[in-house]
């Protein structure tokens, strides 16, 4: 097997302004000199690795790239467009207290076309129980001076099953985030993960995660609530208005091959899932050094590639498309996982139509326990 | 010593005692004084010894010695039959006594009786041995002799100075038991010329020699060179060896009435002989084979099923084991949809099922889950019928059953005046009926119950000691099958009942017994995608029911390129614990949790 180019890129900035309670991701405080290195660092590791030619899709992320100097990202963001000019989504998260009318403008014309919006909560309890650093005023600004600035495509992102939360509580959230017009719309379950601020405080007993009945309400009031506004849900945790799911994430969910750039960032080229290291002293070495900035190889064997295709395909509400299954993997979906198949489908969790293979919406809050059973043969 | 002296100079006695109350010290002190231990070669309380000798290629296990003591100028032959090592087993203890004419009723003088020796003297008494009360351990401090002594006429009816008081110990008394073995013992009555009866009242497989019998000629005499006939099973044999234990084999000829030794006679499976069977002479038969004793009969079932470190194989090889030398221990594969594969083993008792679970940690070093044990019934059907069922799920159907009848023992429970309230109170919850008390001095007291067996073999001795603050001790005995009103509970999990879990109960207890099962079912199994009803049921009566919810949230909230790798980690052994899980109809369930809800160590 040979690898294959990349069509999506990802770039991970190990940066934030403070650390919100539920994050679990590798990011340091920033400061203007640390910036430069770092953003200078990333800039070579994706011109090194860059495959022009196939990339479709940018997407920055981490972190929270919004929290770089201007100059800085700026700077990043326009080394990305023109060495991709194939690119037709570029993605960048944004925090809504640090995007400005005029940085906006810029990225827009740096050749940014999407924005994710990191709202999680229109209840202001809820965003200090996170930790968020910012209002739900402060989101409403973003979006507006995201629209001035010309960003047709944003994407909204809201945490469901906050401690303390009601269903009314979310019902509010999706509501409001509706209000604002974005064109996409994640919804993510609060998970404790381990090391996180907000699981220290569960284990503590301080805080009480939200009931079971509650949070699987909430999983259901999201779907209905955002179809009504004419969102579809397109994967688990997400919600798109009819051609705006976002393309590069539907890359993962297609195990088809991506490039991740920034330490702790994987990549995948269809043969070897790479992850560079987590640590932001060591990858600036490796960098600096021109060694390859991963420390973990993995090598799946064409079964677990099929599993894992079949997995990340029932993500997507649309499933397994058997034609483009057997295409990518060379396996007949239905063959290779008949019993799991005819057990869920029995029970109800699993549909097949339409030359595919999909979820059924009372699957979807116990996913897991369908999607475990094609993890392996 | 042997031939035409007759049997007058004989002696053939045991040794009862509970626990802890010398025993095994006064045994080994009988053989250093009749000299049949030297002191150079003297092990610690020989008798108790279980590991097997061998000695001229014979395994011995000393079940019997035979020793010699000078007494109104002549030798007479001591014959002190073992009753078994740690434990009483009374199946073991009246094998043993049934070969007896006398017993020495050992009882400690700072302890006073204890349940294990009234249960004891009852199985004395009961097969017609002499009793020599026998008030040991005098030397302690808090020894009160007197008080003892007390006890004795008081609960057995022996008078106070019929007592010997010694200390196994210091040796003090031992010669004045010796005198009254002597003495106070009958001999065996002579039998000599009859056709040759004897009792087997042990048996043990030797690796070389086949099987060998410890026996009790009753009449008659056993001749090295003849052909014996085992009479239950008629099969005959050659007598190829006759010998004493003193303690070392020693080879006789003849094996004379009255006396004890061992056989060999090219018996080649232990299954073919049954202790308490009589060997006759095959030439000159006797009539009727000896009374012998009441045979035990397996009275308590429990499931084993391989643990951690073991598998079926391995557990199987392990019970067989076991059966070389344990008879009356009894497995067959039991299959069960809920727990898979494993054994339903039959035991005489609680206590014998306890020595096996510890045999077979300790001889095989296998790990066993086991279900909380139950009792065998007796059915009447409506044809007249009675059949023996030891699982509910044997029980015939309910249009063809007449009665039911469950095991009831005799129950004594000896504990203290302060706890006598809360012990009563827990008799009665297991329906036990009082039949006497006897106040033994002014802090404790005696209880004799009439007791349903199953009441007792689950959990209730744990509750004696949890309310007697650990003093009270108890011991039972089989008394008989007895009608009760006894109904089958059915229980349903998702609407279809599970063998394994149901359970024949009395019909007072039959709600709260199902709802205990139903709330340990609730807890113990997973949920599903869809809710789950619980029910206990008899004759398709629901009498309680529960409900476990549907499955908690289980999805993961963000999957992207990053996580895959360690995502399909946590979904493949997401994967293989439902792989371990049992299927009840729709509803699956972990072994683990059917073992938490039967296991015996979960007290409910
Ligand atoms: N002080 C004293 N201790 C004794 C006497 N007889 C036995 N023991 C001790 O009591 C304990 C139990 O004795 P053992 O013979 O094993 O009892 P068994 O369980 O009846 O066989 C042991 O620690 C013995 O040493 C005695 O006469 N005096």
């Amino acid at each position: 097997m040979t690898p294959q180019p990349a069509v999506a890129m990802y770039v991970h900035v190990p940066f934030c302004r403070g650390k919100c309670r539920y994050c679990a991701f590798v990011s340091e405080p920033v400061t203007p000199a640390r910036a430069e290195t770092v953003v200078a660092a990333l800039i070579h590791e994706a011109c090194q690795r860059a495959q022009p030619d196939t990339v479709e899709t940018l997407y920055i992320g981490g972190g929270c790239p919004t929290v770089l100097p201007e100059t800085d990202l700026l700077r990043f963001v326009t080394v990305l467009a023109e060495s991709h000019p194939h690119v037709t989504e570029f993605t960048v998260e944004a925090h809504p207290a640090q995007v400005s009318g005029p940085l906006l403008r810029r990225l827009r014309e740096a050749g940014v076309n999407r924005l994710s919006i990191g709202a999680q909560s229109f209840v202001p309890g809820e965003l200090q129980r996170l930790g968020r650093a910012h209002t739900t005023a402060d989101v409403a600004h973003s979006v507006y001076a995201a629209c001035r600035a010309g960003f047709g495509n944003l994407s909204l992102d809201l945490i469901a099953a906050v401690p303390g939360s009601t269903l009314g509580d979310f019902e509010h959230s999706l509501r409001c985030a509706i209000d604002l017009a974005p064109r996409h719309v994640s919804v993510y379950a609060l998970s404790y993960e381990a090391g996180t601020e907000l699981t220290r405080q569960r284990d503590a007993g301080l805080i009480e995660p939200v009931d079971e009945e509650t949070d699987r309400a909430m999983t259901f009031a999201a779907i209905e609530i955002l179809a009504a506004a004419g969102f579809e849900q397109y994967e688990i945790s997400n919600f798109a208005r009819p051609g705006f799911e976002c393309r590069h994430n539907l890359t993962y969910w297609a195990n088809r091959p991506w490039l991740g750039i920034g330490p702790s960032a994987a990549s995948w080229d269809g043969v070897r899932r790479t992850t560079n290291v987590a640590d932001v002293e060591e990858y600036l070495r490796r960098i600096a050094a021109d060694q390859e900035p991963w420390n973990e190889v993995v090598s799946p064997d064409p079964i677990e590639i099929a599993c894992e295709t079949a997995v990340l395909n029932l993500r997507r509400r649309g499933g397994i498309d058997l034609a483009e299954y057997q295409r990518a993997t060379g396996f007949d979906a239905m063959e290779l996982f008949a019993e799991a198949i005819a057990e869920h489908v029995q029970a109800g969790f699993l549909a097949c139509r339409d030359g595919r293979v999909v979820l059924t919406t009372a699957a979807v809050p116990v996913a897991d326990r369908i999607l475990c059973d094609f993890a392996a043969l | 010593m042997t031939g035409p002296m007759g049997t007058e100079h004989i002696r053939n006695f045991s040794i009862v005692a509970h626990i802890d109350h010398g025993k095994s010290t006064l045994a080994d002190r009988l053989l250093e004084r009749t000299g049949a231990v030297s002191d150079r070669d003297k092990k610690d309380q020989m008798l108790d010894d279980m590991d097997l000798e061998r000695e001229r290629g014979i395994t011995i296990k000393s079940s019997a010695v035979t020793m010699t003591y000078h007494r109104h100028g002549r030798d007479y032959m001591l014959n002190l039959i073992d009753t078994p090592g740690h434990v009483d087993f009374h199946y073991e203890v009246s094998r043993s006594l049934a070969a007896c004419e006398g017993a020495l009723l050992v009882v400690d003088a700072a302890q006073g009786i204890e349940a294990q020796t009234v249960a004891n003297a009852y199985l004395a008494v009961d097969t017609h041995n002499e009793i020599i009360p026998v008030v040991n351990k005098i030397d302690l401090p808090a020894a009160a002799p007197d008080r003892v002594a007390e006890e004795i006429e008081h609960v057995f009816g022996i008078e106070r100075e019929a007592c010997i008081f010694l200390s196994a110990k210091t040796g003090q008394g031992v010669e004045a038991l010796l005198d009254a073995v002597v003495d106070r013992l009958p001999p065996p009555a002579d039998r000599l010329d009859e056709p040759t009866a004897a009792l087997i009242f042990d048996s043990w497989a030797d690796p070389y020699r086949g099987v060998v019998c410890m026996v009790r000629a009753f009449a008659g005499e056993l001749v090295v060179g003849r052909k014996i006939r085992l009479m239950s099973s008629g099969r005959t044999y050659t007598v190829t060896e006759l010998g004493r234990l003193a303690p070392m084999p020693t080879p006789i000829e003849r094996l004379g009435c009255g006396e004890v030794g061992y056989v060999i006679a090219n018996i080649r499976r232990l299954a073919d002989v049954t202790v308490g069977e009589t060997i006759t002479d095959d030439a000159r038969p006797a009539a009727r084979p000896l009374p012998g004793y009441k045979r035990p009969v397996q009275m308590v079932f429990s499931d084993f099923y391989p643990g951690q470190n073991t598998d079926y194989p391995r557990l199987r090889a392990a019970f067989e084991k076991l059966t070389l030398n344990d008879a009356s221990f009894s497995f067959s594969p039991h299959n069960s949809a809920a727990l898979g594969f494993g054994f339903r083993c039959g035991f005489l008792g609680l206590l014998h099922m306890e020595i096996i679970q510890e045999r077979l940690e300790r001889e095989s070093d296998v790990e066993v889950v086991q279900t909380a044990p139950t009792v065998s019934y007796e059915v009447l059907t409506s044809d007249g019928q009675v059949t023996r069922i030891d699982s509910p799920s044997a029980l015939p159907d309910r249009s063809r059953l007449a009665e039911i009848r469950e095991p009831i023992v005799r129950l004594e429970v000896l504990t203290t005046t302060e706890t006598i309230g809360g012990v009563m109170k827990l008799a009665e919850q297991r329906r036990c009926r009082l039949l006497r008390t006897d106040t033994l001095g002014p802090t404790r007291v005696l209880l004799e119950y009439k007791a349903p067996l199953a009441e007792i073999v689950y959990d209730f001795y744990d509750q004696l000691k949890g309310i007697s603050h650990g003093y009270a001790t108890m011991d039972y005995d089989f008394v008989a099958f007895e009608p009760g009103d006894l109904v089958k509970i059915d229980i349903l999990v998702n609407k279809e009942p599970v063998d394994a879990l149901s359970m024949i109960v009395h019909r007072s207890v039959a709600e709260v017994r199902g709802r205990q099962m139903l709330m340990r079912l609730r807890d113990a199994i997973p949920r599903h995608q869809f809710e789950v009803p619980l029910q206990a049921a008899i004759g398709g009566k629901i009498i309680a029911r529960e409900t476990i919810k549907a499955f908690r949230k289980d999805v993961t909230a963000k999957l992207y390129g990053g996580d895959v790798t360690r995502k399909m980690k946590v979904l493949k052994r997401q994967r293989e614990g439902k792989k371990r899980m049992k299927a009840i109809g729709r509803v699956q369930i972990p072994q683990e949790a059917f073992m938490s809800v039967l296991n015996r160590g979960d007290k409910s």
